[in-house]
């Protein structure tokens, strides 16, 4: 929570101001007691029917007071708490922004998403609950327990109040410490059904096909049963709470009634302070259950305060170093010895990745499923920091390099193709802020998205929705390819995107690419050799570590791991 | 479903419960009128501690004796109410949760696709606790409240109907103002939850994708993006919340002002009441103390009605889903026996919905150990005839014949168990990497798994796998690639052997290098079998003995390669199309 509370800066007046007022409601509520035994004592003893009716008055003055101070404390409290978490959103989706990909993939990305929504709000909630109750519930159990002492200094009231305060904040508490691990095993326990309920649902088929239909009831049986004792064993001990404090506050009243009575009998208390004393012995009793629920939601936004911290604990990895560079080379691109590990795993991914680029060349990756063809790409652009070994752009070690100047020299079109909401123009201008609307349907010429385009309504106007999903598999790859070229890269990366388009358009596609007048260095990831026969340059990647170089010809004559994937291709065809 | 028909499915769900319900509602009122009876006590031992020496310590100890019983009492009854409450909750949560999980086994699998999962999911975790709680506790709650109001109103009359009067006058006023607020705090609410959904949606939209936002570094531009929507969230919640939290304040000064009411008439009258001991001090403290405590369960009721609400319509999504129509019984069916694989289709006629026909009278004989290959472009139908042959989907017309046996017929498991089925779409079941290639042969030894493990090719990845085989694997899990997912489905059906195969682009995610040494184990495994293979690698398919070519749901053409080509036809196009560029 300490690191969250910066964010709390620049509320410094309502942070003040809200538990003042609520403090003050609470204060104007312990005089109530006072003025109803001042109506008994005086006006009553007295006949004094004048007396009764300004005591009344007062009362609904107090209450009046009272509720104008609430509504300046519940303003305040309600600006602190979503200020505070709007500030706590916008820095964690800041900070979360500038982690890396190996941070990303470590935390997940529906972590992210849920500590950015479910805990923030979880946290303004405390936030505004703290700000609202925790002094007015402490004001009220102190502040009666004073009350107390002043309607009697010499009574041993005081003594009762002590007593009962502390024997209730044992029940409450001790009954919360028991339970709050025991609600967090019935969330475990509740989540494993939903796993499995989830999972039935998508897996329906399996199951049916294995016919495992009676398995999984009693599977899933198994698990509400547990479901079922967590929640009956949580529910027997908080099922103690309402009795227990019932049976303290009660018993403490009679113990009062029979202390108040020998006063009042030796002269020491009058009828209206008994009366007094015992409505504050109530206020505890209602204050303290409300503590308890209060701590709980706390104890709720403390947890979500640490997730949200644990994120911010997390500083990118990558640290643009001071190293030196060799303005004269040629290399558009070189790999030196390079090696990747992912975090947490066992193996490199990329071992010894060794070989160099000319400015302009065509560079083919091909390999197998998991043969590590994407993590080498990514490495280009510094997605994933090289283990051992550097990578160098423009003779110029990447880590050396301010992250967007060596994006902005390169161009990527992800495996996956997304979109973002908004219109074609947006997405396109991704790739170039200032891109004239000529370079964008350039671009999307060369992507063979230019068909596209002009089906839809409103041309570049067109709305995209969030994630794409208005445009077909074949159409995103496409505006995903233009989008990359609208920046007018000097190093393209096509990391396996033309997956979703035909040969004959893939042909095309390839022929745009190879005149393009400024002429970058181009690499194509694939599966097929047909994408990249024509390429300068194939890598060959088997299990990590490169296994062939060279053009097509040379490789289906010395490299057998290319010559394999080309017959599984086009041999067993009889072409 | 109609609200009656809810009530009354709750109803039957609570039947086993009755007894305990009944002693439930006896402790309930007891208790809440045991505890309103000590306010009572207390004023009549308050008019004993009248003055200096005038106090009645022999009246007053019976009855401090007196509430020390009934508190004990009231607290026990507390306790047992509670314990009963919560065994009832949460047997009859247990008991709808598994009624409605056993459905899902038994739901024809147009719902499933139909329905999105997580909706379903909702239904059985979120729907059924908010129901449970919101139902009995809120039922619970409701009768306390009538019954301590009731209680309260007929002992304020009895002890003096003009003070009561001021009650009973007063109160409204906090019902009204309550409802006042929540009724313009509503829109208040709905505004925040829309900006709460753009908010989460363009968090989901840039977190989601994160590394394509870095690939281009608009970092900076989609902050701005965000930034705009949490302003307008933090405008909104912060109204919203100011404004709901107005009801406890302004419920708080109306029940002041009853407190007052009641002081000023009780005062008065004790004033006026001339000696006759109409009206005593300890009356005027008792009501007090029931001034106090008489606005809560109002607000209390106000509150649970919209709970109790919210819970019926909770109950009636997850009864509406557990009264879905099941798939047809098959009980009673005889067990498909002596499966050799000859598989006849006769007059076969079936759509997904009636306005759109796919398979019109389809006749096709298929020869045990035969291979059929289904082929056509994406969203072709392809998988249409694989629902059919596993009865995932009945046929509308016509008949499928397994060894002369209409499957129709047999139960479903032994129809399902005869084919071996791997999908484009893997799954994984959240356990050990042992226990899923085990799933359709539990009791297979270690060997064997190994065995079709290695067959499959998936032996050496597993034995990287940090506990090997003991893995746990999930199938969100991303640690396992989409080609070493569906390598581990193959494992399953290279364990478990069944008679007849269906492959549903089995290898769609495995690079081709991989997947022709898969082959030669699928060419052992298929054959003798009979085997349906859907694929869009033709060289996959150009072996099999019968190729149905399919398009927009229907079958165009049948025959092998050769016939195939021959007709110079959709086939052959196909087949052209997707090789004519490999020939430069």
């Amino acid at each position: 929570m300490k690191r969250l509370l910066v964010y709390m800066k620049g509320y410094r007046k309502e942070c003040v101001f809200a538990p003042t007022f609520k403090m003050l409601e609470a204060l104007f509520e312990l005089f109530v007691p006072l003025v109803v035994a001042s109506i008994i004592d005086d006006g009553i003893a007295n006949k004094d029917s004048t007396h009764v009716v300004q005591m009344c008055l007062l009362m609904v003055a107090l209450g009046a007071i009272g509720l104008t101070c609430t509504l300046f404390a519940q303003y305040f409290s309600a600006k602190a708490a979503c200020g505070f978490s709007a500030r706590v959103r916008h820095s964690l989706f800041k900070h979360i922004s500038f982690l890396s990909y190996s941070e990303i993939d470590t935390l997940g990305t529906s972590s992210l998403i849920n500590r950015m929504t479910n805990d923030t709000n979880q946290v303004q909630t405390g936030i505004n609950l703290t700000l609202r109750l925790f002094m007015r519930s402490p004001v009220i159990v102190f502040g009666a327990l004073i009350m107390a002492i002043v309607v009697d200094p010499s009574f041993k009231a005081s003594g009762i109040f002590i007593a009962t305060i502390i024997a209730l904040s044992l029940v409450v508490f001790g009954i919360m410490l028991i339970t709050i691990p025991l609600y967090k095993k019935v969330q475990a326990r509740l989540d494993t059904t939903l796993l499995s309920t989830r999972e039935n649902l998508s897996g329906v088929r399996v199951i049916r096909a294995f016919s495992l239909e009676d398995k999984e009831k009693d599977k899933f049986h198994k698990k509400t049963d547990m479901l079922n004792k967590a929640q009956i064993l949580v529910g027997r001990i908080s099922a103690l709470m309402n009795p227990f404090t019932f049976v303290i506050v009660n018993l403490s009243i009679c113990f009062l009634i029979y202390k108040g009575a020998l006063e009042v009998d030796s002269g020491n208390l009058t009828q209206g302070q008994v009366i007094a004393l015992y409505n504050y012995m109530s206020q505890i009793l209602i204050e303290l259950v409300k503590l308890a629920n209060l701590i709980i939601t706390i104890t709720k936004a403390l947890a979500s305060a640490k997730r949200i911290e644990d994120v911010f604990e997390i500083q990118p990895s990558q640290r643009v170093e001071k190293l030196d560079k060799d303005t004269s080379s040629d290399y558009s691109v070189e790999f030196k010895n390079a090696s990747l590990k992912y975090k947490g795993a066992g193996e490199c991914s990329l071992e010894n990745i060794d070989f160099s680029v000319s400015k302009g060349e065509i560079v083919g990756i091909i390999g197998g499923t998991g043969s590590g063809k994407s993590s080498l790409v990514n490495m280009i652009a510094r997605f994933y920091d090289a283990e051992d070994g550097a990578v160098f752009v423009d003779g110029q070690n990447v880590n050396s390099y301010e992250l967007d100047q060596l994006r902005e020299k390169i161009g990527i079109v992800p495996q996956k193709a997304v979109l973002f909401k908004g219109s074609i123009r947006d997405n396109m201008k991704w790739g170039d802020q200032n891109a004239t609307d000529e370079e964008i349907i350039k671009a999307l010429e060369i992507a063979q998205a230019k068909d596209v385009l002009d089906s839809k309504k409103g041309g570049l106007d067109f709305q995209i929705e969030e994630g794409g999903r208005n445009l077909s598999g074949g159409q995103r790859q496409r505006f995903t390819i233009a989008r990359a070229l609208v920046g007018k890269p000097e190093i393209l990366i096509l990391d396996d995107s033309s997956s979703a388009l035909d040969y004959a358009t893939d042909a095309k596609l390839r022929r745009a690419l190879s005149q393009l007048d400024y002429n970058p260095t181009v690499f194509i990831v694939s599966q097929r050799t047909s994408s990249i026969a024509h390429a300068d340059k194939i890598v060959v990647l088997d299990d990590g570590k490169i296994v062939g170089i060279g053009k097509h010809e040379d490789l289906l004559n010395s490299c057998l791991v290319y010559e394999e994937i080309y017959n599984s291709q086009f041999k067993r065809e009889g072409m | 479903m109609k609200n009656k028909s809810t009530i009354k499915t709750v109803l039957s769900y609570l039947k086993r419960y009755w007894f305990l319900i009944i002693v439930s509602l006896l402790f309930a009122a007891a208790s809440v009128l045991l505890s309103l009876y000590i306010p009572i006590i207390i004023g009549d031992g308050i008019d004993l501690i009248i003055d200096t020496g005038k106090v009645d310590f022999d009246g007053l100890l019976p009855l401090l004796t007196n509430i020390g019983i009934i508190v004990v009492i009231v607290a026990v009854l507390q306790w047992l109410m509670n314990l009963i409450n919560n065994r009832i909750t949460y047997n009859v949560t247990k008991d709808i949760r598994n009624r409605a999980f056993d459905k899902i086994q038994k739901l024809p699998l147009s719902y499933i696709d139909l329905h999105p999962s997580g909706e379903v999911v909702n239904k059985i975790i979120s729907d059924v606790d908010q129901f449970a709680e919101g139902l009995l506790m809120g039922f619970t709650q409701f009768f306390s409240g009538i019954v301590t109001i009731i209680a309260t109103l007929v002992i304020m009359f009895v002890l003096s109907w003009k003070i009561a009067l001021v009650v009973v006058v007063l109160t409204p006023l906090s019902l009204f103002v309550a409802s006042f607020i929540s009724k313009s705090t509503y829109s208040l609410f709905r505004r925040q939850s829309e900006s709460k959904a753009e908010q989460t949606s363009v968090i989901n939209e840039v977190l989601g994708n994160l590394k394509v936002v870095k690939a281009f570094s608009r970092e900076d531009e989609e902050l701005e993006r965000f930034d705009k929507v949490n302003k307008k969230l933090e405008k909104v919640s912060r109204r919203a919340i100011f404004f709901s939290s107005l009801v406890n304040p302004t419920t708080r000064f109306v029940n002041a002002l009853v407190y007052a009411g009641v002081a000023l008439v009780g005062a008065l009258l004790v004033i006026n009441s001339d000696g006759q001991g109409a009206l005593t001090v300890g009356v005027l403290s008792c009501f007090l103390s029931y001034a106090t405590q008489y606005a809560k369960p109002f607000n209390e009721i106000s509150g649970v009605v919209t709970e109790l609400q919210n819970a019926l319509a909770c109950a009636k999504r997850v009864f509406d889903f557990t009264d879905e129509k099941e798939e047809d019984s098959d009980k009673g069916n005889p067990e498909l026996s002596g499966c050799d694989g000859d598989i006849e289709l006769s007059n076969v006629s079936f759509s997904y919905t009636p306005e759109k026909e796919l398979i019109k009278d389809l006749n096709l004989k298929v020869m045990s150990g035969a291979h059929i290959a289904i082929v056509g472009p994406t969203g072709c139908g392809k998988t249409t005839l694989i629902n059919l042959l596993m009865r995932f989907y009945d046929v509308n017309t016509g008949e499928i014949l397994i060894e002369g046996q209409n499957i129709k017929e047999i139960t479903r498991h032994s129809l399902r168990s005869s084919f071996g089925m791997v999908l484009q779409d893997t799954w994984l079941q959240n356990g050990t990497v042992r226990d899923n290639i085990a799933l359709g042969k539990p009791d297979a030894t270690d060997e064997e798994i190994i065995e079709a493990s290695k067959a499959a090719h998936t032996h050496s990845f597993i034995k990287r796998l940090p506990q090997g085989y003991d893995t746990i694997i999930f199938d969100e899990n991303s640690s396992l690639s989409q080609g070493q997912k569906q390598l581990l489905c193959i494992a399953r059906i290279m364990l478990a052997l069944p008679p007849m195969l269906i492959l549903d682009e089995a290898t769609s995610s495995i690079d081709t290098r991989t997947e022709i040494k898969i082959q030669k184990a699928f060419s052992t495994l298929m054959q003798g079998r009979t085997s349906f293979i859907v694929a869009h690698r033709l060289s996959t398919i150009k072996e099999a003995d019968i190729i149905l070519v399919m398009k927009d749901g229907n079958i165009i053409e049948m025959g092998n390669h050769e016939e195939l080509l021959s007709q110079n036809g959709f086939y052959s196009h196909l087949y052209n199309s997707q090789f004519e560029p490999n020939e430069k």
